[in-house]
């Protein structure tokens, strides 16, 4: 787990498209992946922190995207499946949720697309 | 060689529902007209992979318009357009592309479109079946709700970002990367009327339970979806092609929603198969 935390922060903090456009990318926002839970954390582009299964209330956090598993081993591949291929394909058609203040998602939209589709190059941690 | 693109632009005044517009178009080729619809939201550079097809034009005369609001295509010019909220409706829609069909003269024409272009090609084959030689819906469906979201033009979300990245998973991630990108850039200069354009895709269109009135031998039917799409599926497609007497359906692998935009090879390879199926149908009825 720790080795995935460490490749997906280097692939975000290394991407060059994040870094040109994530001066403004600041946010937090859980990854529930049913089996395991992640805070993720970015500061300016940067991801600052991210906390794995953390307890109940212990990691603020102002969104979530929620899937089974299943669904996110789908993200991890380099080619998705269709409807596996986005958080949106995979809201609308699969069983993605997106919850708590989404429009600081929207607000994000850019970067947030392109730091969940590094999945593809890190895989998923389940 | 040259490099000027063989691609010209004009301007034509159309006159429609009361309203002026000066329409933008481009064109290539000659043969019959294949009238080309942009998506909601974007505009007509998405067919720019047709426009410069050699064998394409050699047959057919390609128009890929911008609808009004949209491109080089202003808004109407006799009406205070700013004082109301846009919401495109079926009826304008498809009287709107039946008059520019006629300030073009065009004989015979196919039309073509891509999402609200698919679904207003449905509603043309229905409405106006004497108009048209045949429409190609390009991930069109009988109905397709969902999308028409305040997302789009919510004041403190950057809106073109919005629209671009909210659209971004339509395409398959097989597309190259360079066309992708072109596709989400168009989307981010047409965030002011993407949500109007989709008052028509997810409110105001929607043919379920009509669709075996449309009448296949006047004008032929071929519906075209990629299996990325995660709007109007190749289940939706599907479906409505099975209900249509007559209609064909092709589904499209390794593409999405903007198949002629993301990656016009994989897309040129269908649309021969749809026009080919068009002319042995349109044969067998003289």
């Amino acid at each position: 787990m720790e080795a995935w935390v460490q490749k997906f922060t280097e692939a975000n903090n290394q991407d060059p498209e994040i870094q040109a456009h994530g001066k403004y990318f600041t946010c937090s926002y859980l990854l529930d992946m049913a089996e395991h839970t992640f805070v993720v954390r970015v500061v300016a582009g940067t991801i600052a922190q991210i906390s794995v299964d953390p307890g109940p209330i212990e990691v603020p956090y102002q969104f979530a995207i929620r899937a089974s598993a299943q669904t996110w081993r789908e993200f991890g591949k380099p080619v998705p499946a269709p409807m596996y291929h986005g958080i949106w394909a995979a809201t609308f058609q699969r069983d993605m949720k997106l919850e708590g203040d989404v429009l600081v998602l929207m607000q994000n939209l850019r970067c947030m697309t392109r730091q969940i589709e590094l999945l593809r190059s890190t895989g998923a941690p389940v | 060689m040259s490099k000027i693109s063989p691609v010209t632009g004009h301007y034509v005044t159309v006159d429609v529902d009361g309203l002026e517009y000066k329409v933008f178009y481009l064109e290539n080729g000659s043969g019959q007209p294949l009238v080309c619809q942009h998506t909601a939201g974007a505009h007509n550079h998405q067919w720019r992979g047709l426009l410069e097809d050699p064998q394409i034009t050699a047959e057919y005369r390609v128009i890929a318009y911008d609808l009004p609001r949209h491109g080089k295509s202003d808004p109407p010019e006799n009406t205070e357009w700013w004082t109301e909220e846009y919401q495109l409706s079926a009826d304008h829609f498809a009287n709107f592309i039946v008059a520019l069909c006629d300030a073009l003269e065009l004989v015979d024409p196919i039309f073509m479109g891509s999402s609200f272009g698919g679904n207003v090609a449905l509603q043309l084959a229905h409405r106006f079946p004497e108009r048209f030689d045949a429409v190609i819906p390009v991930e069109g469906a009988d109905y397709s709700p969902g999308f028409y979201l305040d997302w789009w033009q919510h004041p403190h979300a950057n809106a073109a970002q919005v629209c671009g990245s909210g659209t971004w998973d339509l395409m398959a991630p097989q597309s190259p990367e360079a066309d992708r990108w072109k596709t989400w850039f168009y989307y981010t200069q047409g965030s002011e009327a993407f949500k109007g354009d989709l008052h028509f895709y997810s409110v105001d269109h929607d043919l379920r339970g009509k669709l075996d009135e449309i009448q296949t031998d006047k004008c032929a039917v071929v519906l075209m979806t990629g299996e990325y799409d995660y709007l109007t599926t190749p289940e939706d497609g599907a479906r409505t092609a099975s209900q249509i007497p007559g209609a064909e359906f092709i589904e499209m692998k390794a593409i999405g929603h903007f198949p002629m935009s993301e990656n016009y090879p994989v897309f040129r390879g269908y649309l021969v198969q749809a026009l080919d199926l068009i002319r042995s149908k349109t044969r067998a009825r003289v």
